[in-house]
């Protein structure tokens, strides 16, 4: 670590909170001091609750409360009192969120200042680009927002309920039409069967699938113990079928792949190549293998229908960003917040106790000048 | 002990409104108020590794990433790992006089992960050596970093440049959209090149990412290979590693363990610390102690008649003065919408404005947070207590008399020459007493027309004589006494049905 | 379960407050702690060599509960260096050599354990199932990894209990021949 910066005083967290897991970190650093589950044991029950099943706006702070609390005492090891905060979120974050997560730092843990931003723009910053299309396929669902020049193009913004949460509803049904006591299980087995045991197939054996008669063999099957008193067994269709729900049109004819093209075809005419030949896949659910291949089938075969046909684009290329996509938007984060647009840019305290709001792109006060 | 930790029967309402057990509250002899582990407010005392025990200053912490550099954590099953010493044979087979050398390993004694496991080289010392690995995208990363410090920065000198010739053309934009003046420029069409120093001295932007047609293959031999369980590492397992994330247990690696801390609670309003620990992290004691179990009298339920709808039943507490001064207790009726007796303070909320206190420097607006950090602490804000959510249903006769508890006296204990005290007690409140503890009788009614197996939760007001024992000034010898509230509140069970 | 028949080889080290039942032969070596419970329910047991059996474990050798009514009598052949820990039940109706039985974890008689196995401490198995060699069984979710070797052997510990035993219990004398 060069001498300057343990000189200065200057330890900046970043924090990206997302629906199922937190990326908890420093500014400057090259991956997050660690990825934990967004969730707290309630003290009264002495039950697992994740921070996003909050039932009001006390609630919410109150799960905030506990669960900063162990980021900053359990992990980061420092006072947040007086010292500054990036703070990572998509752009479709629920205001009752963000505003009782800033009451919770700037009357709670009495941070000094507060930057937000917007988790599909900073990811570029990873890439050192300002032109791309993003992609985050997280926990609850999945945004494309296209990235203009350092400018998200909200307008054009694309997003569907798929993500890992509907993945493992997948998972479960599928499960328990081969085996019994399934609903019982707790999420994070049906998430470790999928990250163990799960992949995004082919496109042409996905086809097949809806066949009457399969042409293919099923991938061998895997024994999965559960505890030591029992074992299920996830057959080759399942293995193979579960992130097929991604990929498949529903009644509306939207799935991941025609949400890339619709967010392309909301942009300018003569950026829609220049975004299709940058692609920015971030969220954990992208890592499952065999996804980013499928995913580039899947855009082919939507170009030859009618609906874009009209877009007249001949290849997508994809961007590999230097670290794990689940952490992609932490890092542009803390990028952002090793610079100095932390001082110039940041909420402060006092700002924020005189105004008692936090800005926020739909309010017109703080589009003013756009 | 096993009272302390037991179901919280006998709550006490902190002054911020929530109500805990007495074992998990403080008091502030400053302010006299009870404080709970919401409502004060925690620092990082001292970094310490919880396995070597060895104490780390901050500063230290900090550059190592706040991990213990001796210690080891298991990738496997996240326990701690400990080092083994394997003997190798001699340096030379031939010398009968070579000594076998001794190597170390590291290995986890609960699921019996080894660093031979993953082909770790075994060490020739005991402590370190072990092979650290760096990200492989650190080169890039680091450029990256850089190449927006600078951009930022001759941002920010352009825009105090041009501040200073007053021109005000410079548009500001929201933080939401991070939009740079760069960027609008293009989009409305204006031309990049300026005649303008800024852009003639641009720092060079990071060398932009090229995105590729072609990505990861599919792994073909997921269709035909029998999946091996063992083999592929669980979720948890990869993100103790964020930066590698291994998919296969083959790169696990150790993973240096995690410091822990000494915390130390500070009241909010007066800056007064409530609890302060020793700095030894072998010493389980603190420095200041303010807990609510050494000033506040303990309230136990003793017994309790069978509760019935609307039938009056026999309570009996126990009350016990912990401190050194004789207390007077003064029972009053539950009132919820008291604040806890001080008008004056400082309150925050929601349609409340905030009044910060006076202290601050002005200019902190447009300070970079360096200069921020080096200015003194500042002084909290208070929150503004809660609403007491409890409902009670059962009502307390409060009685008129009051109960007098001698101060505690530690060779009481032992002292069995009978009672000596002749406090002329009300006989029907106070049914025993004992050094410094006494039992009280109370009538307690449930509500009429509640259902059956209800639990029944009752409420007073304790008021007791608190003796502030921080000598304010010299010449003010005689200690301070005042009464204090507490309210309480009962769980006293379920309801039953009649006779 | 009417007939005892203990047969004891020279050099095994059996105290005699363990609790024997029915056909059971103990291999050379082999330590049986006081208070261990050995039963041969459903048919004679015979423990291999230099085997640890501490305080409290229980071997229990009896069929599942759907072949009870079967008139097969079916040996348990425990291995040789299996080390029980305290407070371990083991109801496996085959042991191979070198597995360690940690302390209060139970082994159901549908799991056939190999070699060089280890159940960690309270772990339940008992889903039917054989566990592949060098299996090692951990956690509260019983969590299945592949070691690299076998556990290493506890010569130290039955050096040190071989000699000090005999001071302080009785010891049932060896009662077969080589």
């Amino acid at each position: 670590m060069p001498i300057y910066e343990t000189l200065s005083d200057r330890l900046t967290v970043v924090l990206d909170i997302g629906a199922a897991y937190t990326k908890f970190g420093f500014s400057g650093e090259y991956a997050p001091r660690c990825i934990i589950r967004s969730e707290v044991r309630c003290k009264k029950t002495n039950q697992v609750r994740r921070i996003f099943d909050f039932k009001d706006e006390q609630d919410l702070y109150d799960l905030l409360v506990d669960f900063i609390h162990t980021l900053y005492f359990k992990y980061a090891l420092f006072s947040p009192k007086d010292k500054p905060i990036v703070v990572v979120e998509s752009l479709l974050s629920p205001t009752l969120f963000r505003e009782t997560l800033a009451k919770v730092l700037f009357v709670h843990y009495e941070i000094s200042m507060m930057l937000i931003v917007p988790s599909h723009l900073v990811s570029l910053s990873t890439l050192g680009a300002e032109t791309a299309l993003v992609l985050d396929v997280g926990y609850i669902e999945a945004v494309a927002i296209p990235v203009c020049f350092g400018l998200p193009v909200i307008h054009a913004w694309q997003a569907l309920p798929l993500g890992a949460q509907a993945i493992h509803n997948n998972l479960r049904t599928l499960l328990s039409s081969e085996n019994t006591g399934i609903n019982q299980l707790p999420e994070t087995v049906i998430e470790d069967i999928k990250v163990r045991c799960c992949f995004v197939t082919k496109q042409k054996r996905a086809e097949q699938f809806n066949l009457a008669k399969p042409d293919i063999t099923f991938a061998p099957e895997v024994k999965y113990p559960i505890g030591g008193s029992d074992i299920i067994t996830i057959s080759g269709k399942v293995r193979e079928k579960v992130y097929e729900i991604l990929y498949d049109e529903d009644n509306d004819h939207l799935s991941l792949s025609t949400m890339i093209l619709d967010a392309i075809l909301k942009v300018d005419m003569h950026l829609r190549n220049q975004l299709a030949e940058n692609i920015l896949l971030i969220g954990g659910s992208v890592m499952a293998p065999g996804f980013k291949a499928r995913l580039k089938d899947e855009l082919h075969k939507q170009l030859k229908y009618e609906r874009y046909k009209k877009l007249r684009i001949k290849t997508f290329k994809f961007h590999s960003p230097p670290c794990k996509e689940n952490y992609a938007a932490w890092l542009g984060g803390g990028i952002y917040g090793a610079t100095e647009v932390l001082g110039m840019k940041a909420l402060t305290r006092e700002k924020y106790f005189l105004e008692n709001r936090l800005p926020d792109w739909p309010n017109m006060r703080d589009n003013r000048t756009l | 002990m096993s009272y302390i930790v037991s179901p919280d029967v006998v709550k006490y309402a902190c002054t911020c409104g929530l109500l805990k057990p007495i074992s998990c509250l403080y008091f502030c002899r400053y302010c006299c108020e009870l404080r709970c582990g919401f409502c004060v407010c925690h620092e990082v005392d001292s970094h310490f590794c919880g396995k070597c025990c060895e104490n780390l200053p901050s500063s230290e912490a900090r550059l190592k990433k706040n991990r213990c550099g001796n210690c080891y954590i298991c990738p496997c099953c996240q326990q701690e790992l400990s080092t083994r010493i394997g003997s190798k044979g001699p340096s030379n087979p031939e010398d009968p006089k070579s000594t076998p050398k001794k190597m170390y390993y590291l290995s986890c004694l609960y699921c019996r992960w080894s660093s031979r496991d993953v082909g770790i080289p075994d060490q020739g010392a005991a402590t370190g050596g072990w092979p650290e690995r760096e990200n492989v995208h650190a080169n890039r990363l680091q450029e990256v970093i850089e190449g927006y410090k600078a951009f930022i920065t001759a941002q920010r000198q352009q825009k105090e440049r041009e501040k200073k010739k007053q021109r005000g053309k410079f548009i500001s934009y929201t933080d939401r959209t991070g939009v740079t003046a760069a960027a609008l420029r293009k989009r409305i069409g204006l031309p990049a090149e300026v005649p303008n120093t800024y852009y003639r001295n641009r720092p060079k932007p990071p060398e932009v990412a090229i995105a590729r047609e072609e990505v990861e293959d599919f792994p073909e031999d997921l269709l035909t290979k029998a999946l091996n369980l063992m083999e592929i590492t669980t979720i948890d397992q990869r993100l103790l590693q964020p930066d590698l994330q291994p998919t296969t247990v083959d790169k696990l690696f150790p993973i240096h363990k995690q410091l822990s801390i000494k915390r130390s609670l500070r009241c909010r309003s007066c800056e007064h610390n409530v609890s302060k620990p020793e700095y030894n992290p072998n010493s389980v004691k603190f420095k200041i102690q303010l807990f609510a179990y050494y000033h506040i009298p303990e309230v136990r339920i003793v017994t309790v008649e069978p509760l019935r709808a609307g039938k009056t039943a026999e309570l009996i507490l126990k009350f016990t003065n912990p401190t050194q001064h004789q207390t007077v207790i003064t029972f009053l009726p539950l009132d919820l919408t008291d604040k806890g007796g001080d008008g004056d303070r400082e309150v925050v909320g929601e349609t409340q404005s905030l009044n910060l206190p006076e202290k601050q420097p002005p200019s902190l607006g447009g300070q970079p947070s360096s200069l921020l950090s080096l200015s003194s602490r500042q002084p909290s804000i208070t929150i503004k207590p809660r609403p007491i959510r409890q409902a009670t249903n059962c009502s307390i006769a409060i009685p008129g008399s009051k109960v007098i508890l001698p101060p505690r006296d530690d060779a009481a204990e032992y002292d069995d020459s009978g009672e000596t005290h002749n406090i002329q007690d009300d006989t029907k409140l106070v049914v025993w007493r004992k050094s410094n503890k006494a039992f009280v009788k109370l009538a307690v009614t449930p509500d009429d027309g509640l259902e059956l197996n209800t639990e029944i939760v009752a409420g007073f007001t304790m008021q007791h004589i608190y003796t502030n024992t921080i000598a304010t000034t010299v010449e003010n010898k005689e200690p301070d006494r005042h009464d204090h509230n507490v309210r309480v509140f009962l769980s006293l069970g379920n309801l039953v049905g009649s006779e | 379960m009417s007939r005892n028949s203990i047969k004891i080889l020279p050099g095994a080290l059996v105290c005699e407050e363990s609790k024997l039942r029915g056909d059971i032969t103990i291999g050379a070596g082999t330590i049986i702690h006081p208070s261990a419970t050995i039963l041969a329910e459903a048919g004679p047991i015979i423990i291999g060599d230099c085997c640890l059996i501490e305080e409290q474990a229980k071997i229990i050798h009896r069929l599942p509960f759907d072949e009870q009514d079967t008139e097969k009598t079916p040996v348990l052949i425990i291995g040789a260096h299996n080390v029980f820990e305290v407070d371990c039940h083991v109801e496996s109706p085959k042991i191979g050599n070198c597995n360690v039985f940690e302390s209060k974890c139970f082994v159901g008689n549908k799991v056939t354990v190999t070699n060089g196995c280890t159940v960690g401490a309270g772990c339940k198995v008992t889903e039917e199932q054989i566990l592949k060699e060098n299996v090692i069984i951990f956690g509260e979710k019983c969590q299945m990894r592949e070691g690299l070797d076998r556990p290493g052997l506890q010569t130290l510990q039955m050096e040190t209990l071989s000699k000090v035993l005999p001071n302080y219990h009785h010891i049932r004398k060896p009662n077969k021949k080589n």
